[in-house]
């Protein structure tokens, strides 16, 4: 098993390693009857696969326009809803072997950042690590202010939930997620309502927790271009795609997918200054970012 | 600076030092008694009069036994009725008990002396048949404030408990039943004065053993007015002590509950 120490910093030297599908979404089909009776298709026969990467922290986009069905997919991907049709699956930790996915094998970073009030911000964390981490209560308490440390929670650690700031209740999500082992973390529109400095600093942290727990994967889910772009290895493009005379199609799928590993601009400092970059953006925001 | 302090009196929530507030409550309690001194309503006792007849119920007439079997029909109803109604409120969240639930509710609309028959068949008259006659009747109430308690937890609390992974009784435990405590605290705190109508019925209704509703029967039917008021003032005193020990054991069971959501 990779261990942080095994973790190669920086770009990318030579080729990269891929190994086996870690997550796939099979043809997954999602609709809702709406309040007029009409069947509304969210999401059409989408298929998605997240590959490992050996020795990388991994993190990939969805991106897609408001109301593409972000949201929707997530809440299958974490086995929240059923797909009308279609699956997804999930790695079980043996190489290549998936199953159907379960609620509780993809941990969730809900937009509100839900978290239980009753318990102050150190027992958010410990009492999920002792129940679902298998952790006995002293070594759940000593893992949680570790990370309380290392994320600048310290002082807030005996706080009570609603005390913390926007940004504190993100960290302290993030890592709700994060010490119950969890493979898979879906952050929904993470940097939604926050101003550009913060969304700077959320991208610095999520790349930084990335990195610390390579074995992790986070699927990050938003429309924001360059937030993707800056903080991801793979982006995927959800949209609807386009009959010859231009009109959408029903249901949302991935009309294009963005491997920023081969484009040379995954896992970089500085990515904005970077021509590849720049160009990027541009084609998804001029071209390729679909309109619903 | 003083004049800031008294407009804050009549403004939208106003932040009063504590002497202001302690002036207050002694201005209205003056109020009160000067009102009642110089009330135009001949019947009224004055508060000389039902002080005196205070202290002879205590010394000749054996108050503090009737107050002993009032408080503990009071206390021993409340416990039973919170432990029913928790259950029955509990029960609601899964399916098969839905109904029951419901029904328990709907019962609240039905006068309360109509279930005097239903437990004199099943109790003869004392202590059993008080008991379960209050924890009936608040459990009705009880149980429909504390199931929209449990109806307004977020949804999203519970995706959270599921995403983590947690099962069944983990989920309940975490979502329902502990963060509720609180507020089901204070819905037992509201309903105890609803508690205390059924007391002097019940007691009105079930004299043998005494207590302050029987006494306060006797007294109105052999119109002793200024005995009656002064256990009607009693019971006051008595639902005041009662609610300040729901505020402070709030306040130092569960101290996240005072603060207010930021965001
Ligand atoms: N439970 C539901 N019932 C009916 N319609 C729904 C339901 N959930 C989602 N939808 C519809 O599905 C579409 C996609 O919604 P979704 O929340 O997935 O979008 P999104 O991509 O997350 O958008 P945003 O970026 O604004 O959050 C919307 O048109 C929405 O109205
Ligand atoms: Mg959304």
């Amino acid at each position: 098993m990779a261990s942080y120490e095994d973790c190669v910093a920086g770009p990318l030297e030579g080729h990269v390693e891929r190994r086996e599908a870690l997550l796939k979404l099979e043809r997954v089909t999602q609709s809702f009857r709406m309040n007029n009776g009409v069947e509304l298709v969210v999401l059409k026969e989408l298929d998605l696969e997240i590959i490992d990467i050996k020795f990388k922290p991994q993190i990939v986009s969805l991106l897609g326009p408001s109301g593409s069905g972000k949201t929707t997919a997530l809440r299958i991907i974490a086995g929240l809803d059923k797909p009308k049709f279609g699956q997804v699956l999930i790695g079980d930790g043996e190489q290549g072997s998936l199953r159907r996915v379960r609620a509780g094998d993809v941990g969730v970073v809900f937009q509100r950042y839900p978290l239980f009030d009753d318990l102050r911000v150190v027992d958010n964390l410990v009492e999920p690590a002792v129940r679902i981490g298998k952790m006995s209560r002293k070594e759940a308490l000593d893992q949680a202010l570790q990370y309380l440390d290392r994320f600048n929670l310290v002082r807030q650690g005996y706080s009570w939930p609603v005390q913390l700031s926007g940004g504190q209740r993100q960290r302290v999500a993030i890592l709700q997620q994060l010490i119950t082992g969890k493979k898979f973390i879906v952050l929904d529109e993470p940097f939604s309502g926050l101003d550009p400095i913060s969304v700077s600093n959320a991208i610095q942290l999520i790349s930084e927790i990335a990195h610390q727990h390579t074995l992790n994967t986070f699927i990050i889910v938003t429309h924001d271009v360059s937030a993707a772009l800056l903080i991801s290895d793979h982006v995927y493009l959800l949209g609807r795609e386009r009959d010859e005379k231009g009109n959408p199609l029903p249901g949302a799928r991935v009309v294009k997918v963005y491997d920023l590993i081969a484009e040379g601009i995954a896992y970089r400092d500085n990515m904005e200054d970077l021509p590849r970059y720049r160009e990027l953006y541009k084609q998804i925001c001029r071209k390729d970012f679909p309109l619903l | 600076m003083q004049e800031n302090k008294l407009s804050s009196l009549l403004k939208l929530r106003g932040e009063i030092t504590k002497p202001i507030r302690l002036a207050l409550l002694s201005g209205w309690m003056l109020l009160f008694l000067i009102f009642w001194i110089f009330s135009p309503m001949k019947a009224l006792p004055t508060p000389t009069e039902v002080l005196l007849a205070l202290r002879r119920m205590f010394a000749e007439q054996h108050l503090l036994y009737h107050l002993v079997v009032t408080l503990k029909l009071n206390i021993v109803g409340l416990v039973y009725a919170t432990v029913v109604s928790l259950l029955i409120s509990y029960l609601g969240t899964l399916p098969l008990f839905y109904h029951l639930n419901r029904a328990v509710q709907l019962l609240r609309y039905i006068p309360f002396v109509g279930f005097n028959l239903i437990f004199l068949t099943l109790f003869t008259i004392g202590f059993p048949l008080k008991v379960a006659w209050l924890t009936t009747g608040m459990s009705f109430f009880l149980v429909t404030g504390m199931t929209a308690v449990i109806e307004s937890i977020p949804r999203m609390k519970y995706e959270l408990a599921q995403v983590l992974g947690y099962n069944g009784w983990q989920t309940f435990y975490t979502v329902v039943a502990r963060p509720t405590l609180p507020h089901m605290m204070d819905i037992v705190a509201q309903n105890a004065a609803i508690g205390w109508v059924m007391i002097t019925s019940i007691e009105t209704y079930a004299r043998t053993e005494g207590g302050i509703g029987a006494q306060i029967y006797q007294y109105s039917s052999t119109n002793n007015l200024a005995e009656v008021y002064g256990l009607l003032m009693l019971i006051g005193l008595i639902a005041a002590v009662e609610d300040a020990i729901f505020v402070f054991l709030r306040r130092m069971l569960f101290p996240y509950s005072t603060l207010a959501e930021r965001a």
